[in-house]
């Protein structure tokens, strides 16, 4: 998420630097120590990624989806009654679709469902890595989860991640759960595992996609998920995303996007498949959305057109 | 930003609160219970500060006195449905206490004729839905069950997720956390919240992620967001009493009857038992304070039953001597006009007695905030709206907007938003506003339709109660607009 304004800022260090594990960049790392007119500079983009009635509104919309999918993935793939020995204790999981059920019976079973669920998820706390966090409205939002335990941030872009680590010292709940690194995902150690690495609308500005989600996959811990999202390479993404969003309607900067980076959900399925990661990991969801002027962003029922988000599971 | 700087620097640390509401009226009482029902939300930390004593309520709740609180309103069974889903106060009421009535017959005293009969048993509702128009039920009553409820939910809390109650406390000051000055927020994070700062009048000093005001129509915290409340005084003032009818009534009616001063209304309560609701001009209201207490229920009757132009000559009668009881027999021999099978079938059970003291007076107005939302600042109740009580639906429509705000911040949890951001709260106003203000707006024309006596549209208003009466299909649409389907 970081992308757009890494690409207004240092376009150029933040691709190769994602694509190659390359010397890192110097005058980035400088940058770190600001002085104070620097400083004035980091809390203008601070307040302009923060605010919600901004320039960044469409980003913090489509938050409510990149959460609202993660939610569905983490809590919907969880099993319920493993480990349960006594057949008692076994939370009913009806073999058929629970709308069938009179209203009463129906809340009763998702409430005893779910009640299983937070106390599953109360044992197990997942660790979080949200590569390119950019301001950080992802890693805040899921720093705040309580099945989360500790959320790390990473980008290449010193000015957002100053932005990032401002807002956060105004939500005393995240001072303990959330840290910034300005780092690449290469640099991070492999004996690093998360269970839930995300990389949201990033892949689409990279050199080499299949080398970063490599180097996603080599830190994610068994049972873990990637949460990743996209554009497919299609007639409509370049109607939507480039001649409207940044032509027409300018939300996003020109020269934002680029289509040929595009990667369509088949080609993730693909090289997953045909990759050495084929037997850990599995592509378990992909789900289009579609911004709708007015509205936000809402789920589509196609994968293959447009925006789209991906789960994907390390099974072993 | 200097007069803030002193302020913070000077007290102490404010308590830091995910919730803090205003108000322990029924609003903010239900969403203090809801949120703690809920288990998406049970684990904000929440305070809620009421400025009077809750003592006399609790009380209500261990040890009802047998008389009948002069403050009674009618639930719509979405709003019972909230209670027992949502807020899960509904079982800590005494159900002796409530009365469920499922008809309601309104008409119109310059038309004998023009009346309305709505009858809900008729209506057919989903599985296990409550066939009825509304409940009736003392206010003070509500507030006791839902302090009941919030003690309950505590017990099974872990202690620092427990709800809090601060009552006899006013709020002194609200001032908005430190929020423009980021650079000094580096220096300083201790000041750098952007959260409302509540000074308590008993020296507490909180400071919440979000502010919710459940207080009143003069909202302080309406004022703190500066959210501007528009609408006009009707010039009519809503009288209300309990009452004892002369025997039980089985039939479960309410009854209200459009004078041109005004709607008038008798209302059932358990056994012989009954509340009225007189909304009236200024000048009739000083009357009906100040008549007689023995000579106010045939008072009542006969204004339920009587023409407007005897009305008139008693009213002038009771101007000149409140106590005047020749008036009785006025009012017996005109009503010995009437023939009696009219009298049992047509018009309520007689009253017998006004319980003393049980009547009071307050001013009808319309108020409409323009939002109910602000950063870090949400509204609830009559901080939000005010409404003519002709259709009973103020605290219903509280009841609403705490549901729909409880949805909201679920919502916000479940995606780790923070639940004093606009981004969250959007939600809130957008499901509730829209359908408050088109509710309102129909007890205002309601309100001015039946408060005139120009003959056209006394005319037409007859027409129309007369035509709609035959049409059960329309009726039944109707009952459930009003009970809240």
């Amino acid at each position: 998420m970081a992308t757009r304004s890494i690409l207004r800022s240092a376009r150029l260090q933040c691709t190769r630097h994602i694509s190659s594990s390359s010397v890192r960049c110097h005058d980035i790392v400088k940058l770190t120590s600001a002085s104070a007119d620097e400083m004035s500079h980091f809390n203008a983009l601070a307040s302009s990624w923060w605010d919600v009635n901004g320039p960044q509104r469409i980003l913090h919309k489509m938050n409510f989806l990149r959460m609202d999918y993660i939610n569905e993935m983490v809590k919907g793939h969880i099993k319920l009654n493993d480990n349960v020995v006594d057949d008692e204790d076994k939370v009913y999981i009806p073999p058929y679709s629970l709308d069938l059920l009179p209203k009463s019976i129906r809340t009763r079973i998702q409430q005893e469902q779910s009640a299983r669920r937070d106390e599953i998820l109360s044992q197990k706390k997942l660790k979080a890595l949200d590569v390119g966090c950019g301001g950080g409205i992802l890693a805040e939002s899921l720093a705040r989860l309580k099945y989360i335990s500790s959320v790390k941030g990473i980008d290449l872009s010193t000015d957002v991640l100053e932005a990032a680590k401002l807002h956060q010292k105004l939500d005393p709940e995240l001072s303990e759960k959330l840290q910034y690194e300005l780092t690449a995902i290469e640099d991070l150690p492999k004996d690093e595992k998360y269970d839930l690495v995300t990389c949201f609308e990033m892949l689409e500005h990279v050199q080499y996609p299949a080398q970063v989600l490599s180097e996603v996959f080599d830190r994610v811990a068994v049972g873990g998920w990637v949460v990743l999202s996209t554009i497919n390479r299609d007639p409509i993404s370049w109607f939507t995303t480039i001649f409207m969003g940044e032509h027409l309607l300018r939300i996003v900067p020109v020269g934002t996007h680029t289509l040929e980076k595009y990667i369509d959900q088949q080609e993730i399925r693909n090289w997953v498949e045909g990759s050495p990661y084929q037997d850990q990991f599995a592509v378990v969801n992909a789900r289009g959305c579609a911004y709708i002027p007015a509205y936000g962003w809402k789920f589509t029922s196609s994968a293959d057109v447009g925006n789209y988000f991906m789960a994907i599971q390390r099974v072993k | 930003m200097f007069p803030l700087r002193r302020f913070l620097a000077t007290t102490a640390k404010p308590l830091l609160q995910d919730v803090v509401i205003v108000g322990g009226g029924p609003a903010g009482l239900s969403l203090l219970a809801a949120l703690k029902n809920s288990p998406t939300t049970k684990h904000l930390k929440c305070t809620l500060v009421e400025a009077l004593k809750l003592q006399p309520v609790r009380d209500f709740g261990e040890d009802p006195p047998e008389n009948f609180h002069n403050r009674i309103i009618s639930l719509t069974p979405k709003s019972v449905q909230f209670m027992q889903e949502k807020s899960g106060s509904w079982d800590y009421l005494h159900q002796d206490r409530v009365k469920f009535y499922d008809n309601m017959v309104a008409y119109d005293s310059q038309d004998s004729d023009a009346r309305i009969h709505f009858d809900a048993s008729n209506v057919i509702l989903d599985l296990g839905a409550l066939s009825q128009i509304a409940a009736m039920c003392e206010v003070v009553h509500i507030q006791a069950s839902l302090l009941q409820k919030i003690d309950a939910l505590n017990e099974e809390l872990p202690e620092e997720d427990q709800a809090v109650v601060i009552d006899e406390a006013k709020v002194v000051n609200i001032i908005a956390g430190n929020a423009c000055d980021t650079i000094d927020a580096k220096s300083n994070p201790q000041t750098s919240l952007d959260w409302p700062v509540v000074t308590l009048s008993n020296g507490q000093v909180l400071q919440t992620r979000l502010l919710v005001g459940a207080d009143g129509q003069n909202s302080p915290v309406r004022n703190y967001a500066e959210i501007e409340s528009r609408g006009w005084s009707y010039d009519r003032f809503g009288v209300v009493g309990t009452l004892k009818l002369q025997f039980n009534d089985f039939r479960d009616i309410a009854w209200q009857r459009f004078l041109t001063t005004g709607p008038l209304a008798i209302l059932p309560l358990p056994e012989d038992n009954a509340t009225f609701v007189w909304s009236s001009t200024p000048e009739l209201a000083e009357i009906l304070v100040k008549v007689d207490e023995k000579i106010f229920p045939q008072l009542l009757n006969a204004a339920m039953t009587l023409d407007e132009v005897d009305l008139n000559y008693i009213y002038k009668m009771l101007k000149a001597n409140p106590a005047d009881m020749t008036v009785l027999e006025e009012i017996e021999w005109r009503t010995s006009l009437i023939p009696e099978e009219d009298l049992d079938e047509k018009f309520p059970v007689p009253i017998s007695e006004l319980m003393p003291g049980s009547r009071a007076r307050f001013p009808l107005k319309f108020l409409h905030a323009d939002t109910y939302i602000a950063p870090r600042v949400a509204l609830v109740g009559d901080a939000a709206h005010t409404v003519h009580p002709l259709a009973g639906q103020g605290l219903n429509m509280g009841q609403t907007d705490v549901g729909l705000l409880v949805d909201a911040l679920e919502t916000g949890v479940d995606r780790g938003l923070d639940i004093g951001s606009t981004l969250v709260l959007e939600k809130y106003v957008a499901t509730a506003w829209p359908n408050n203000h088109a509710l309102m707006g129909v007890c205002d024309k309601l309100h001015k339709i039946f408060s005139t006596d120009a003959f056209p549209v006394v005319a037409l208003r007859g027409l129309g109660l007369k035509s709609l009466n035959y049409f059960d299909v329309v009726k039944d649409i109707m009952v459930k607009a009003i009970s809240g389907r």
